[in-house]
């Protein structure tokens, strides 16, 4: 009888034990508390630039100024003080496949801006060889390096317009590119039309950025330091397309087979080489250098960068005030 | 007699029952819970009762110093014991945690400018470059499992070394993207190698200066921490000295004998526990001390230079990589520099180190680095005069080349090796110092033990003496 109820008051304790035991045994710890992982970011990615509105308007003439020595350089001309310096100070870029690119093989910079830059050097020194201190900058500081006369020239898929003309000079034109717009071959993208509401990305300061501001759907701008940084983002995933110049867009197309450009030309881009607007004298020097450029060596380079992916094409006119 | 009702016996007289409570009387005519509530009073009362007499007043004081012994010894031993413990656990763990997050950090720096270093050589990559890269990124990886296995317990730290392993493996990934992309010739392989660069230096290196930071502070708090001074150990002995100086004061006073032996036993032991152990804690202290200053303090301002020194080392080469964009980087690299080795090549963290090396065998070292930082400086503003007069290839050449001693690669690797010599010194340093407090402590824990049992003891055989003679 005794032995009875111990049994049973020891059951029935290790009962209510085993009960509240179960109630309370909460969740298994989770060993890595991540959701989501945030991907790797180019430095200095922004969005539409600060300026808003262009206050410019774009009704001012943007012809150049006519060639009038030839290429003949006079004592105490601008290009004479480059020629006693012994090196031509040019901006460009290194980053634009075809364009304007170090060769990670070589190490030298190669492509068709490179090209026109080194026709200015021959006009000036005779050779290019050893006579270019090329100077990579990002394209916000276009303007300023030439205002500060941190280099003579910049030659960088640089547009002639009027908020530019303001600041600086600008050679005639020696190229015609067109905003169009890079995204993967599996995306749904016909167009700037299709990217309301998605990331398109572009430089910093540039006029493909504003027309990504500026278009209808309103598409996400985002801005990067270089052209490439915008090919980082596409590959990564953290952007939708890339919009700019025909020219740059190939460029990132040749480097990435999974990429196609899509859409009709936006734009006309006249590309013209920057000069400080005080060297009246170098901009007609640089236009008789770009006649002859015209006549033979343009066509040269098209076909050594360009001609295999967008196929025929011809130097355009220059035109003069 | 003044006893109370329950309580007719008076044991407190009795010679033959001295010490403790008397047997329990007349507690049944009390319920259980409510007698043993009644227990400490009782005792108190007996106790109050035998103080009365002189045979029961030296039985409480006899009570009470062994007690006392026995307390304060075994306090003591704790003391003891864990002064050795946190020493130990200096040697075994903070120096080596300070250590691995140091070298993560330094790893890590090493890393991000050797990678830029390889990107600059054209053509194919120089394997020496590519091996150190991978060595970099293997120790950072040895050394950032060393630093998370500890890092449980500081808040901070964990949250450091989370940062640190989970964007390790993605910069890692960033310098191979760049690097097949290089190999194609494709210029995005630059865009990649400057978004590695970025990680770098936005999240990596930050997060693992912080954890340097803490780590070393946690060394350092420790180290105060071993030299802290006993307060209950030594309140105990010198309040155990007083009694048995009291002690023996009243006896003389009672019994005319000037000297009782085993009182006097139990004095000298407890005075020899005294001596022992403050001069055992004065060297413990002083060589813990010497640890901290020539050893920690030491290895943390060389740790900085060097480490310093490999972000300027990074930025002379970025801001070849970004070729005439790399405005920014050289600007990073004069405030560096300014940092390393002051305005005049002759001041900064080297300086500091200089002093506190002086008169030590890794003297020569700091020498050497000063040296080499001399040189390395004056190479950089010839590679910058040659960049900025447009000599690019030169500059770079002479910004990579390891061979010409006095150009910038050979003179920064001389001093990066100077400084990785000397820092070991000083490791080396708090090592000798702080196992010399160790061995200095081996033996104070069973001593004082032994010490407190022979005063309880000598206390309790020289009382006992003494009321042999009240029966």
């Amino acid at each position: 009888m005794t032995r009875n109820r111990t049994r049973l008051a020891v059951m029935t304790t290790a009962l209510v034990l085993l009960v509240t035991g179960c109630g309370s045994t909460g969740n298994p710890v989770d060993p890595a508390p991540i959701g989501a992982a945030d991907g790797p970011f180019p430095a200095h990615v922004g969005g539409a630039d600060a300026a808003g509105a262009d206050p410019t308007p774009d009704t001012c003439n943007t012809k150049s100024l006519p060639p009038t020595n030839g290429t003949s350089i006079p004592s105490g001309s601008n290009m004479d003080k480059i020629k006693q310096r012994g090196k031509l100070v040019v901006g460009v870029d290194q980053t634009t496949f075809l364009f304007g690119f170090r060769n990670p093989t070589t190490g030298d910079l190669e492509g068709f801006d490179i090209d026109m830059a080194k026709q200015i050097a021959i006009a000036l020194f005779g050779t290019a060889e050893n006579r270019i201190q090329f100077k990579a900058i990002p394209s916000s500081r276009r303007e300023a390096v030439l205002q500060n006369r941190e280099v003579d020239i910049v030659v960088r898929t640089y547009t002639v317009n009027c908020a530019r003309l303001q600041k600086i000079g600008f050679s005639s034109v020696y190229y015609v590119a067109h905003q169009r717009v890079l995204v993967s071959k599996n995306s749904p993208y016909k167009g700037l039309e299709d990217l309301g509401g998605k990331k398109v990305c572009a430089t910093s300061t540039s006029t493909s950025l504003k027309k990504i501001a500026t278009a209808n759907p309103k598409p996400i701008p985002v801005s990067v330091d270089n052209w490439s940084d915008c090919l980082v983002m596409l590959q990564q995933g953290q952007v939708d397309a890339v919009s700019t110049d025909d020219v740059i867009l190939n460029g990132m197309a040749a480097q990435d087979p999974t990429t196609q450009i899509v859409g009709e030309p936006l734009t006309d881009e006249n590309y013209g080489i920057g000069i400080p607007k005080e060297n009246e004298d170098m901009v007609r020097f640089v236009n008789a250098v770009l006649e002859n450029v015209r006549g033979g060596v343009w066509k040269q380079s098209y076909n050594k960068w360009l001609a295999s992916r967008l196929g025929d094409a011809n130097p355009p006119p220059a035109q003069y005030r | 007699m003044t006893s109370t009702a329950t309580r007719p016996e008076t044991p407190g007289g009795a010679p033959g029952a001295p010490a403790g409570p008397p047997a329990r009387p007349g507690s049944e005519s009390r319920s259980g819970l409510a007698g043993l509530l009644d227990l400490p009073a009782q005792a108190v009362r007996s106790v109050m009762r035998s103080t009365r007499s002189t045979p029961g007043r030296l039985t409480l004081i006899a009570i009470l110093i062994v007690v006392l012994s026995l307390v304060t010894g075994l306090v003591a031993v704790f003391m003891a014991q864990d002064k050795k413990g946190t020493i130990n656990d200096l040697i075994d763990h903070r120096e080596p945690l300070a250590a691995a997050s140091q070298e993560v950090y330094r790893s890590l720096s090493d890393a991000d400018a050797t990678a830029a270093s390889a990107f600059l050589s054209t053509g194919t990559e120089p394997p020496e470059l590519r091996t150190r890269y991978q060595v970099d990124i293997a120790r950072a990886g040895a050394a950032l499992s060393k630093a998370a296995s500890d890092s449980a317990g500081a808040a901070d730290a964990s949250s450091k070394v989370d940062v640190l392993t989970q964007q390790l493996p993605v910069y890692t990934g960033l310098v191979e993207t760049a690097r097949v992309n290089n190999r194609f010739g494709y210029p995005v392989g630059a865009s990649y190698l400057r978004e590695a660069s970025e990680l770098m230096r936005s999240k990596l290196l930050p997060a693992s200066q912080e954890l340097y930071r803490i780590d070393t502070d946690r060394l350092e708090a420790e180290q105060d921490d071993a030299t802290g001074f006993p307060w209950l150990t030594t309140l105990l002995v010198l309040a155990l000295i007083a009694a048995l100086v009291v002690t023996q004061r009243y006896l003389t006073r009672r019994t005319n004998r000037l000297l009782n032996v085993g009182l006097v036993t139990a004095t000298g032991a407890v005075v020899l526990m005294l001596l022992w152990g403050a001069v055992a804690l004065i060297v413990q202290g002083i060589l813990v001390g010497d640890g901290k200053e020539g050893g920690t303090h030491q290895v943390d301002v060389l740790v900085r230079a060097r480490i310093t020194a490999l972000q300027a080392r990074a930025d002379e080469t970025l801001t070849l990589v970004a070729r005439g964009d790399g405005s920014a980087y050289e600007k990073d690299f004069g405030g560096l520099a300014v940092q390393l080795a002051g305005q005049d090549h002759n001041g900064g963290l080297l300086a500091e180190a200089r002093g506190l090396v002086s008169g030590q065998s890794s003297e020569q070292n700091v020498q050497a680095a000063t040296q080499a930082a001399g040189a390395w400086l004056n190479a950089h503003a010839a590679v910058r005069q040659l960049d900025d007069s447009g000599d690019y290839d030169s500059a770079v050449k002479t910004a990579i080349d390891s061979k010409t001693p006095d150009a910038s690669a050979a003179a920064f690797l001389r001093l990066d090796d100077n400084l990785e010599k000397s820092i070991n010194v000083g490791r080396q340093n708090f090592l000798d110092d702080t196992r010399g407090a160790d061995r200095v402590l081996i033996l104070l824990a069973p001593g004082v033990a032994v010490l407190a049992i022979i005063a309880a003891g000598g206390a309790t055989m020289g009382i006992r003496e003494r009321l042999r003679e009240y029966r």
